[in-house]
């Protein structure tokens, strides 16, 4: 009976993130290198705004909250199944080489198949296939990591090999640009800055029913996870169909994380920082709340970044990624050196 | 106690690996048994196998030949979703979470009965209060788990195998790494699971002591194979001095304990008795001295009022000391 005190104010943190994240969306929407007023950003959305402000809010800033949101609860819940799942405090899709191989996926997609069949930038045949690749590539490292954390109990030693795989892809991607032409280079390297902005609402819709299916899977896996918790022996000797739930999990971090890196670039440290804030935020490993919780927690802090990113003003805007790096870097430091255990505890 | 029927057996098993297709045996022709409200201890030195077989008791290492039976169902037969309600496991992996309470712990042994979310009914509530209520931590269930002492996570760990309400209960060396006090209480709580809740309990320990003293019956595994009986048995058989004694050790068959062997033994003579006496007489001989009544050498004691004295008589020589220890670092040197 005790227990339900606290259930009661996680729920109440949970309602109290979305709020904020409502009110971070609304602050998105408001603020911008051209200054708008609130009553014309609230005019554009119904469609009775000024065409100059129709055009900024329904055809930049809104597309670009909307990813922030999006990619933001697909990447944390992505790292919080990651974490659950190799069971190392520090994985997350970025840290293991996860985005790398989506990102190869990319590569060789704009690279080689795109000039090949010539799709259009922007059309949805290309944004499947964008995607598709991405989750091989973020599917085949995930595989990788796996093997290697069955064989190797120590943390930093699966780390290490995140760090070197991430580290191989680069140099193949390199060896892909190399032998590419201007034009599909450049359409590349531009994917690589992270950019939340410049997608088509078409792409959005493609990007949100993968991260929707992607996050419903994670959903129904709430209880296996928490068996998991408790460690390998423990989830196989309560009946937990470890082979088959790990394959689940496995496909539905890589279907989150390739699907936001396909579309936004590789966004660096969200995946890892977001399931330890919430945690902390929440004060349980319990994934019933944690799911809900780290999806909104990751839209908030994503969202806040976005706005950072557009702070400078006057047509500048710091790249998300960098963004995010300087969010994210202090929490991880803060894991591996702060409180006993060295990165080795949730 | 040895009235209940048959809850777990083992026919004639193989134990061991399986590694990329060749399996490695680690022991074979295993036959042993376990009753409902016993608890049986299962002992034998670094390195035998006494992991290997509890993991394939619980289905988590294959059979490599023979069977297991639990509840006379064989085990392969049982299945992934009836096994958990059967037997349940506790090893020795380490907890690595901060942000979990004793209740949550405890809670996690429902999950076979529990629905898609795992969300507690009535009914997986009262066996979680039981658990705790039974094993002593109640009053620390809200308590994160990381912030509790060796002893009590493992009456957590306990507790959780509780929840989960099976009539097996199969434990990796419940008491490792704890000290002496603990040891006890973890094997006296134990023996009332078997005795209060008619609980099989199979568990692996290096505690020979504790084994010894409350276990129903012991599983030896030595290299040569398993022994199984009362304590008292295998000690009468001399299968245990056996499976323990070394050059350096030798065990007393009668006592249960292990004491170090002295290679060359002093005679000395001992007058004295009561507890003093018998102190005096373990402490000469650890310093490597025997006791024989018409020896050189002689200690007396005198105790007079609260104040004890050891006289040590040499050849006509006498020297009176306050302690043992001073006794001791006095008298020519043993073994």
């Amino acid at each position: 009976m005790s227990a339900k005190p606290s259930l009661q104010s996680q729920r109440l943190i949970i309602i109290a993130l979305f709020l904020l994240m409502s009110v971070l969306l609304a602050v998105d929407l408001l603020i911008g290198s051209t200054r708008l007023e609130a009553g014309d950003v609230l005019r554009s959305l119904f469609g009775q705004g000024t065409p100059h402000g129709e055009i900024i809010v329904m055809q930049f800033r809104l597309p670009k909250a909307l990813t922030a949101i999006i990619a933001g609860a697909a990447m944390s819940v992505s790292g919080l199944l990651m974490q659950t799942l190799f069971r190392n405090p520090l994985a997350g899709p970025d840290v293991l080489g996860v985005s790398s191989g989506a990102g190869l996926g990319v590569a060789l997609t704009v690279l080689t198949i795109t000039p090949l069949f010539s799709f259009k930038p922007g059309s949805p045949l290309q944004g499947w296939s964008l995607i598709l690749a991405a989750w091989a590539g973020a599917g085949a490292v995930m595989m990788i990591i796996m093997a290697v954390s069955a064989r190797v109990r120590d943390i930093m030693t699966v780390l290490i090999v995140g760090l070197l795989l991430a580290s191989a892809i680069s140099a193949v991607v390199s060896l892909l640009q190399y032998f590419s032409n201007e034009a599909t280079l450049k359409t590349y390297v531009i994917w690589t800055m992270g950019n939340l902005g410049n997608m088509s609402y078409t792409q959005i819709r493609t990007l949100a029913l993968a991260v929707l299916a992607g996050m419903l899977v994670a959903f129904i896996m709430v209880k296996p996870l928490n068996a998991m918790l408790m460690g390998e022996n423990f989830s196989r000797t309560v009946g937990v169909d470890l082979k088959r739930t790990r394959i689940i999990l496995l496909a539905s971090a890589s279907i989150l994380a390739g699907s936001v890196t396909a579309f936004c670039g590789p966004l660096a440290f969200i995946g890892v920082a977001v399931p330890h804030i919430t945690r902390i935020i929440l004060g349980t490993t319990d994934h019933r709340a944690l799911m809900p919780g780290v999806a909104i927690c990751g839209a908030v802090i994503l969202l806040i970044s976005d706005i950072i990113s557009t702070l400078p003003g006057g047509g500048q805007i710091i790249p998300v990624n960098t963004v995010t790096s300087l969010i994210g870097i202090p929490v991880v430091m803060w894991i591996i050196l702060g409180r006993a255990g060295l990165g080795r505890k949730f | 106690m040895g009235t209940g029927t048959v809850i777990a057996e083992t026919i004639d098993l193989a134990i061991g690996y399986v590694t990329q297709g060749k399996s490695r045996t680690v022991m074979d022709h295993l036959s042993l048994a376990a009753h409902r409200g016993e608890l049986v201890a299962l002992i034998g030195r670094n390195g035998t196998g006494k992991s290997t077989l509890l993991r394939t008791m619980v289905a988590l290492q294959p059979c490599l030949d023979g069977t297991v039976r639990l509840e006379g169902r064989d085990l392969h037969t049982i299945g992934r979703s009836g096994l958990p309600r059967i037997v349940s496991f506790t090893s020795t992996e380490p907890i690595a979470l901060r942000n979990i309470k004793v209740r949550e712990v405890v809670a996690l042994g429902r999950f076979p009965y529990t629905n898609w979310i795992g969300s507690l009914n009535t009914d997986d509530e009262r066996s979680v209060n039981e658990a705790l209520e039974v094993t002593g931590i109640l009053p620390l269930a809200d308590r994160n788990i990381d912030n509790i002492s060796d002893g009590e996570r493992q009456r957590a760990l306990i507790a959780r195998s509780l929840a989960q309400d099976t009539d097996l209960l199969v434990m990796d060396e419940p008491t490792a790494f704890l000290d002496l006090p603990s040891r006890y209480s973890i094997v006296g709580l134990l023996r009332k699971l078997t005795r209060e809740k008619g609980k099989c309990v199979i568990y692996s320990t290096h505690d020979l002591d504790t084994a010894i003293n409350e276990a129903d019956r012991l599983w030896l595994m030595t290299e040569e194979g398993v022994s199984q009986g009362a304590p008292e048995d295998l000690m009468i058989s001399g299968t245990l001095a056996r499976a323990f004694e070394s050059p350096l050790l030798s065990f007393s068959q009668t006592a249960g304990t292990f004491s170090f062997v002295r290679k060359r033994l002093l005679p000395i003579a001992l007058d004295s008795t009561g507890v003093v006496g018998e102190l005096t007489e373990r402490a000469l001989r650890r310093s490597g001295y025997k006791i024989m009544p018409d020896a050189d050498l002689k200690v007396m004691v005198k105790e007079t009022g609260n104040t004890t004295e050891w006289i040590l008589i040499n050849n006509l020589q006498i020297e009176r000391y306050t302690s043992l220890y001073n006794l001791i670092s006095h008298l020519p040197a043993g073994d």
